[in-house]
């Protein structure tokens, strides 16, 4: 029992990352119709500045995120409007191409510049936690899981209570219209990419804190990103929150089968996305549009 | 699914048909839900083998969703469909089309990359089971299709460089040459000016002298009263009134509850004026 | 128009004779390798390095040209087909090391393997659409490598595990000669069979659910089996390359096997010459490949890049790609050969009509 409440907690805390990931993949995905190869390259540079700011300045690495969300809103912004924008209405497969070339060009200016040495960041309480019996609860993972949660609440806000937040809504709803209303589209665009990129920095801070990282380490989440939102259902970050906890949970319950450990953890993944695309493409929560 | 020897007794047993007694195709309480709300609700309907028959009813009454049912591209919420006496409910549409029942789209769908030719080729190369060609004389049915539309000079052409109207033909001229038995017809007339109507209708009724069923969904009412043999209301999703075009339109009831006081006062005088004729 | 189509046939012979000296020096150069040659003092044209670039640039050859198929020609954007160049090495190569079977009767598992597995998958897969069967293959190609090398059997590693699998060295004569030719002969097998689909019914069918599924299915296309049937061809032909492969390179493992950078390479390779094309593939491959090995300095001819080390020359000639990449689908996105010789000249006009189509 103890075991199955450990597995419970510590899938719901893997889930904080995952949230953090899908959210900003999500947004991309749900407005501008683009499947975000590149994401997983975005998350690695925010590690990157975490890792950085820890090192050199010493940083907390909690208080690097903003750091993060803005630096790397800067970038999504400037990739979206100079680069992005030029393709956006061609064929997905052109999409996909594009955004995997910019995370080749991203991954390779982090190993120039970086190496492709492990790193990581250990702040002075990281392998400390609360302890309840047998069951231990990390203080990294919980404020992780805390910050992640606080991410998804400011890009909901932002999304539903701002003026350019409900213009990315109108887009996403039709974009033609939007247009007409007065909408400025490339403007638009470039910050609902400027966010998704953000919430990447943000992940990516998180991620340097429970993993080691290099420059290619971001790849894995990408496709995980990919099957958060399709758990959860496109469209609404609610949803990728729920998503992205239910990918832990499954997570930390197929790593805990004898035997498998956590070398299937794409076959897992994969399989996953696979059984909820073809019974339920809505989601979890998702309604079908 | 099993067939049964003795044909079921629709609830309109008693309607007339064109031609046979026994039915091309039975639609037997064919029911169709969007998330709780049904498109189509019940529908009864028997379409007698040669017959043409229209279907009118206001934007969003279930006109194109019992298309859809029909040619197996929506499965079916409740009820049956038969096609000569044997259930078709359930089939994938590509069966549907090889048993001789072709349609087109109210929004056209044409395969953008091929040309005019191409795209009926494509027709003639997949449809009727019984029919079916190679790519080689596909191409000599596609031209022969083309012509009957009144597209063969615009054959060669992209898809990219028809107008709005040569693609509805094309629409028609795709499903035409799959050769079918019966012909769904979704608003294909819809946007044409009066010249190009009085082309569509002759259209329609060449390939029905060929000895096609049609059954065609239209708002001019014009083509309903010039062509139709009989035709059904659709609202809701339900069958509102059914019989001979001319009665159909007069009914009050269609009038008043579907197509407005005013539109309705319009109808009248271009019914008069058809009649005028 | 008419000044459009002539220079349209201009190029198109100016392609073919351009191709047909390359395809003739290719097939002909490893001749001068034979003893008999040697022996008659013809200058040699193929050596070593040679006949490792020419056998990869076939390979790549027969991959483009197989993702196009699916890709391409049926439209359903595969960013897996990687697994099924694995998974024809992996057949192969288990045939040969653990049954001990003669290579070349192991070959023809490979790609029926691979077309099996490809059907197999493809039924759930294939309902899917755009982006989302984009991505649900993309985890085909990853999970299967990392099925294959961690699976255990009795304790043991099923098929070699992380320290792949070793395939006993055959005593092939002439064998960069003998693995060469074998290449072409699948290239050749795939760029026929690509000519056969685009004239038959089949193939008419396949561009039908490219350009609209629905209306195909109403026009009778049985589109479930033409997209299974299209996707089990492409893996047939991959799998061929990766059974060759596995007995030429002699190694095998999750990273030469399953290499998922094939992914994306195959798809620009396709892109580059023109998808839904014939020849377009495979002339995308011989200029992405020969690029890339240019890149990365196997080639002859080399060049230095000014500011950077030996170690970082790999890492910059990743940017190059990936920059190159993201160039030619902004201003290139129909293709280099219709950029060059298509419906309209080389110009700065081209590059500002293809931005103009699909910018905001
Ligand atoms: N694919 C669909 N998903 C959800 N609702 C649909 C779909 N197709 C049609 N509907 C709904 O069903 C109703 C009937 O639509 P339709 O059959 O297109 O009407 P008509 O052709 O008579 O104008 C409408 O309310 C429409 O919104
Ligand atoms: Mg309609």
């Amino acid at each position: 029992m103890a075991n199955f409440v450990q597995l419970v907690i510590l899938g719901l805390l893997a889930g904080g990352v995952y949230v953090a990931v899908g959210v900003g993949f999500g947004l991309v995905w749900g407005v501008l119709n683009i499947v975000n190869l590149a994401h997983g390259g975005l998350v690695i540079v925010g590690g990157y500045i975490t890792w950085q700011l820890f090192t050199a300045l010493h940083l907390d690495p909690f208080l690097t995120l903003p750091v993060n969300a803005v630096a790397l809103f800067v970038l999504g912004y400037a990739l979206q409007r100079g680069v992005i924008n030029r393709i956006i209405r061609a064929p997905l497969l052109f999409t996909f191409l594009l955004t995997f070339g910019l995370n080749l060009v991203i991954i390779n200016i982090l190993l120039l510049i970086f190496g492709s040495d492990f790193r990581s960041v250990t702040p002075t309480y990281s392998g400390q936690g609360l302890e309840f019996g047998s069951v231990v609860i990390p203080y990294v993972s919980l404020t992780s899981l805390g910050a992640a949660l606080l991410l998804a609440a400011a890009l909901a806000f932002i999304l539903n209570r701002t003026r350019i937040g409900l213009a990315i809504n109108a887009i996403a709803a039709d974009r033609d219209a939007a247009q007409l209303v007065g909408i400025d589209l490339r403007h638009a665009y470039a910050v609902t990419f400027g966010l998704g990129a953000a919430c990447a920095g943000v992940a990516g801070g998180l991620i340097a804190m429970i993993q080691a990282i290099t420059p290619t380490a971001g790849e894995p989440y990408t496709l995980q990103a990919f099957v958060v939102v399709i758990l959860g259902g496109l469209g609404r970050v609610s949803a990728t929150v729920v998503g992205g906890l239910a990918f832990g949970l499954v997570e930390a319950f197929g790593q805990s089968i004898p035997g498998s450990g956590s070398v299937f953890a794409n076959a897992i993944a994969f399989g996953l996305m696979v059984l909820v695309l073809v019974t339920r493409p809505q989601g979890l929560m998702g309604r079908l549009r | 699914m099993n067939e049964s020897s003795s044909p079921h007794r629709p609830l309109q047993a008693d309607l007339p048909l064109a031609g046979e007694v026994k039915p091309q195709l039975e639609l037997l309480g064919v029911t169709k839900r969007f998330g709780g709300v049904a498109a189509v609700d019940g529908v009864n309907l028997r379409v007698g083998k040669g017959e043409i028959l229209g279907i009118i009813g206001p934007n969003g009454a279930g006109k194109t969703t019992l298309l859809n049912c029909i040619s197996g591209v929506f499965r079916l919420d409740g009820g049956d469909i038969r096609w000569e006496g044997a259930s078709i409910a359930g089939m994938a549409p590509h069966r549907v089309a090889r048993l001789g029942i072709g349609r087109t789209f109210q929004i056209v769908r044409p395969f953008g990359s091929m040309t005019a030719r191409e795209n009926a080729a494509i027709g003639a190369l997949f449809g009727s089971s019984d029919a079916r060609k190679g790519p080689k004389e596909a191409f000599e049915i596609a031209d022969q299709v083309l012509e009957l539309v009144g597209l063969k000079a615009k054959a060669g052409r992209p898809v990219a460089a028809l107008t709005i109207p040569d693609r509805k033909r094309l629409e028609v001229a795709r499903a035409v040459a799959t050769r079918p038995h019966l012909l769904l017809l979704d608003e294909v007339m819809a946007g044409l000016n009066n010249v190009e109507i009085d082309e569509a209708l002759d259209m329609v009724r060449t390939v029905h002298a060929t000895g096609v069923t049609v059954l065609l969904i239209e708002h001019v009412m014009r083509v309903i009263v010039g062509i139709c043999d009989r035709a059904i209301v659709l609202e809701s999703g339900r069958v509102l009134a059914e019989g001979e075009p001319e009665v159909v339109l007069r009914d009050e009831r269609v009038i008043q509850a579907y197509l407005g006081e005013r539109y309705a006062k319009r109808l009248r005088a271009s019914g008069d004026e058809d009649g005028t004729n | 128009m008419i000044a459009t189509l002539d220079s349209n046939r201009r190029w198109r012979r100016a392609f073919l004779i351009v191709g047909g000296i390359i395809a003739a020096y290719a097939l002909l150069a490893p001749l001068t390798s034979l003893d008999a040659a040697v022996s008659a003092n013809v200058p040699l044209l193929a050596d070593r390095l040679w006949f490792r670039i020419a056998t990869y640039i076939a390979m790549f050859i027969v991959m483009a040209t197989g993702w196009n198929i699916i890709g391409g020609i049926t439209g359903y954007a595969a960013f897996g087909n990687v697994a099924f160049f694995g998974i024809g090495a992996y057949t192969t190569g288990m045939l040969i090391a653990k049954a001990k079977w003669p290579f070349l009767a192991a070959l023809p598992f490979a790609p029926v393997v691979a077309a099996l597995f490809a059907a197999l998958v493809g039924l759930p897969l294939l309902r899917l659409r755009g982006h989302y069967f984009a991505v649900a293959s993309l985890g085909v190609g990853v999970a299967v490598g990392e099925l294959v090398q961690n699976i255990d059997y009795g304790g043991q590693p099923l098929f070699g595990g992380a320290s792949g699998l070793f395939l006993p060295i055959d005593s092939i004569a002439n064998r960069g000669l003998f693995f060469f030719y074998l290449m072409v002969a699948a290239a050749a097998i795939s760029i026929a069979v690509t000519w056969w689909v685009l004239r038959s019914r089949f193939g008419y069918g396949l561009i039908a659910i490219r350009e609209n599924e629905e209306a195909a299915a109403v026009l009778g296309v049985n589109t479930t089996a033409y997209k299974v049937a299209a996707f089990a061809l492409a893996a047939a032909l991959t799998g061929l390359a990766g059974g060759i492969f596995s007995q030429w390179n002699v190694f095998i493992n999750q990273d030469n096997a399953f290499p998922i950078e094939y992914n994306v390479q195959m798809i620009l390779m396709a892109l580059l010459g023109g998808t839904g094309t014939v020849f377009g593939p495979a002339a995308g491959a011989i200029l992405l490949q020969l690029l890339i090995q240019f890149l990365g300095g196997t080639l002859p001819i080399s060049f230095d890049l000014p500011f950077v080390s030996e170690t970082a020359r790999p890492i910059v000639a990743q940017i190059i790609l990936g920059l190159l990449l993201v160039g030619v689908v902004i201003f290139v996105p129909r293709g280099v050969i219709d950029f060059f010789g298509g419906r309209s000249r080389l110009s700065l006009s081209y590059l500002r009509r293809s931005l103009r189509e699909t910018s905001l």
